[in-house]
């Protein structure tokens, strides 16, 4: 096809420069097809490849336009400047092969409504003969001048507008990326600017209607750079896979020489030119991405003006990479590619990172457990005070009393009495239940089944029990199952206005599952109040997960998971 | 004598026991605040006064009825708690003794009031 429009080109009658044009045409098309099936064929992803082949072959419709024959004319004509679209959309994907922006997307449009529909109402009403006597005529002309000169006006506008637009884009693109990217950008940034300044300087030539000789040597240099742009796309390529080699080296260099806590963070911000990189460790035990310090660090969605790209070993979610800038594919695939060759270092730090937040959480949960110990006694003291210690005093008085008047007064004695064993029985149940708060006695002597039973028979909402272990466990165990449910009951008659409560305690797979379950108003919160917090600790002390989910108005349900082998 | 304790069960048997000795118990509070109103209004010569209310302890009662009242009326403290615990603060606090609960008799208030 190259060979094809070569001849065509040497042939044509109005081809002002022959030699010079057609061996022009012939580098585009060939230069384009070529790297561009190259780059096709090394990119997986991407249409930088397939776009070059394109504009190859609208730069060899283009010459076409050559052609002396009427037809071929006629349809290379309509395509002539479908090129410059193709080679906007080519520019605007660079390196990504996609377009990434909004603005990139508008502009390519306006650029290919120009260049088809824009330009087949342009060729329909333009006398092909009219500057161009040599040229063969126009089969499909409708002659209206008017319409030719409003048309061609705006074609023209519009052109110059997008070319100078799509060039600030390009010099922007170049000039804020990091020095590795600009390094890249700088070869097709330098020739496509070119390019398309001379085509905008062509244009306003043409808008102001100036002379031929300066617009064919215009025209020359421009094709000249045309001609040149497949190599620059080729270096500014080359230069993409050395700069990430390049990043990738030096990251491996640096973990080489190991380093203490955030080293690897800090050889990552290096690697990827992001000096406020973020490196957050996945940690599975607490569903939360942290720092090597531990601290919580937010990865999805990523803060604003951040990407965030995690970070996967041996198909294991290990860690996620923060950084700032715009959201490229070709930015992801340099941090997957330096998140992967960091990967078993990773997985160290990420160990590390899950141990120091255990211990943040370990000194947090020991100081909770010490307070939570010390109220439990002032509240103990409190209780003893108020109740039992109030009735065993009055109980004092009224025997002092009793003693008094038995001899001269027995009737009355008798009724003191009464009264004092009423106190006595009262102290006696309040002291039980003080007990049994402290540790219920039932589940030391005979067992969780007959606790939980205790607990369900006491509770105002009727519980179902539906299942508990067969066998005794470890006491710690079996006192932490018992208080679990306790609290959940308690809360159950405060707040849920439940029918019914159901309790159930399996022993499964070395682990005790609690799920503690009403048909209440739900919504509430694990945060509120003391009780569910001390619990969590509780079970948290024995390696164990307290989960909480109250929809509202969809009930609540209380689960505990405990380690017990 | 007016009685303030929180606590029902005392306030009913000490009344008992005041009344079967000879003494007018002309009312009972639950709380500190209210006592200075409660003593214009009822004028008791003797306060029994708990230390340990839920609003304000029984010495800060103490010192705002002798910042009303001069030395009438007669307060005389009670508390479950041991008097070693108490025994400073009592002496401070410008009332006529300390009775703990568990020894609270008709001679042990009339041994401390004139």
């Amino acid at each position: 096809m190259g060979i094809a429009a070569f001849v065509v080109m040497l042939n044509g009658e109005h081809n002002v420069h022959r030699g010079a044009y057609a061996g022009l045409f012939l580098a585009t098309g060939w230069g384009f097809v070529g790297i561009g099936l190259w780059v096709w064929k090394q990119r997986s992803a991407g249409n930088i490849g397939p776009l070059m082949v394109a504009v190859g072959f609208s730069g060899l419709l283009k010459g076409l336009v050559f052609s002396n024959d009427s037809v071929v004319f006629a349809i290379a004509s309509v395509g002539e400047v479908l090129i410059y679209a193709v080679l906007i959309h080519l520019l605007l994907s660079f390196p990504s092969g996609r377009l990434e922006t909004r603005l990139d997307r508008l502009l390519v449009t306006i650029a290919y409504v120009n260049t088809t529909v824009v330009q087949l109402g342009v060729f329909l009403f333009t006398d092909s003969k009219a500057g161009c006597a040599r040229c063969p005529g126009n089969p499909l002309l409708i002659e209206h001048s008017e319409a030719a000169k409003v048309l061609e006006a705006a074609q023209l506008d519009t052109s110059i507008a997008l070319l100078g637009a799509v060039v600030a884009v390009l010099y922007r693109r170049w000039h804020s990326g990091t020095p590795g990217r600009a390094r890249v950008f700088a070869p097709i940034v330098a020739v496509g600017g070119l390019t398309f300044l001379l085509l905008m300087a062509a244009l306003i030539v043409e808008q102001a209607g100036l002379s031929s000789d300066i617009s064919d040597a215009q025209t020359l240099a421009l094709f000249t750079s045309i001609a040149c742009l497949p190599f620059a796309f080729l270096v500014g390529l080359l230069r993409s896979r050395f700069s990430e080699a390049d990043a990738i080296s030096e990251l491996l260099a640096q973990l080489g020489e190991g380093g203490g806590r955030g080293a690897l963070r800090d050889a990552l911000a290096d690697a990827l030119g992001d000096p406020t990189l973020e490196l957050a460790y996945w940690v599975p035990g607490q569903d939360a991405y942290l720092d090597a310090d531990g601290q919580p660090v937010r990865v999805d969605p990523a803060p604003a003006g951040k990407v965030s790209t995690i970070i996967e070993h041996e198909g294991e979610r290990i860690a996620a990479i923060v950084k700032s800038g715009p959201d490229l594919a070709e930015e992801r695939e340099l941090v997957q590619t330096a998140g992967a060759a960091a990967g078993l270092t990773l997985r160290n730090e990420r160990l590390d990172a899950e141990l120091r937040a255990k211990v943040v959480e370990l000194q947090a949960s020991r100081s909770r457990i010490v307070q939570a110990g010390y109220e439990q006694r002032r509240r103990l003291e409190r209780d003893l005070h108020d109740g039992a210690q109030q009735r065993l005093m009055a109980l004092g008085i009224d025997l002092r009393m009793v003693r008094e008047r038995i001899e001269h007064d027995p009737q009355g004695a008798a009724e003191l009495l009464d009264e004092s064993l009423h106190e006595l029985n009262e102290a006696t149940a309040e002291l039980r239940e003080l007990a049994r708060g402290i540790h219920p006695a039932v589940l030391t002597n005979r067992g969780l089944h007959a606790a939980l039973k205790g607990l369900a028979s006491r509770s105002p909402v009727p519980v179902e029990l539906l299942q508990t272990p067969a066998d005794r466990l470890p006491p710690s165990v079996e006192s932490a199952v018992y208080f679990v449910v306790a609290e959940a009951l308690t809360n159950a008659a405060r707040y849920s206005r439940a029918q019914t409560v159901t309790v159930g305690v399996v022993r499964d797979n070395g682990h005790i599952d609690i799920e503690v379950r009403d048909d209440g108003v739900g919504g509430a919160d694990a945060d509120q109040g003391s009780g569910l917090r001390g619990l969590a600790d509780r079970v948290a002390a024995l390696d164990g997960r307290l989960e909480l989910t109250s929809p509202q108005g969809l009930g609540t349900i209380l689960r505990a998971t405990i380690p017990c082998a | 004598m007016l009685i303030v304790d929180d606590h029902p069960s005392f306030r009913a048997s000490a009344r008992r026991m005041l009344e079967a000795n000879g003494y007018d118990v002309v009312g009972e509070l639950d709380n500190g605040d209210g006592v200075v109103a409660a003593v214009e209004k009822l004028n008791p010569e003797v306060v029994l006064l708990d230390v340990r209310l839920p609003d304000i302890d029984g010495f800060e009662v103490t010192r705002r009825l002798l910042d009303a009242h001069g030395a009438t009326p007669q307060i005389v403290l009670v508390s479950s708690h041991d008097f070693t615990d108490l025994d400073e603060a009592v002496g401070a606090s410008g009332a006529r003794g300390f009775v703990a609960k568990s020894e609270l008799s008709a001679e042990a208030i009339s041994l401390l009031i004139r």
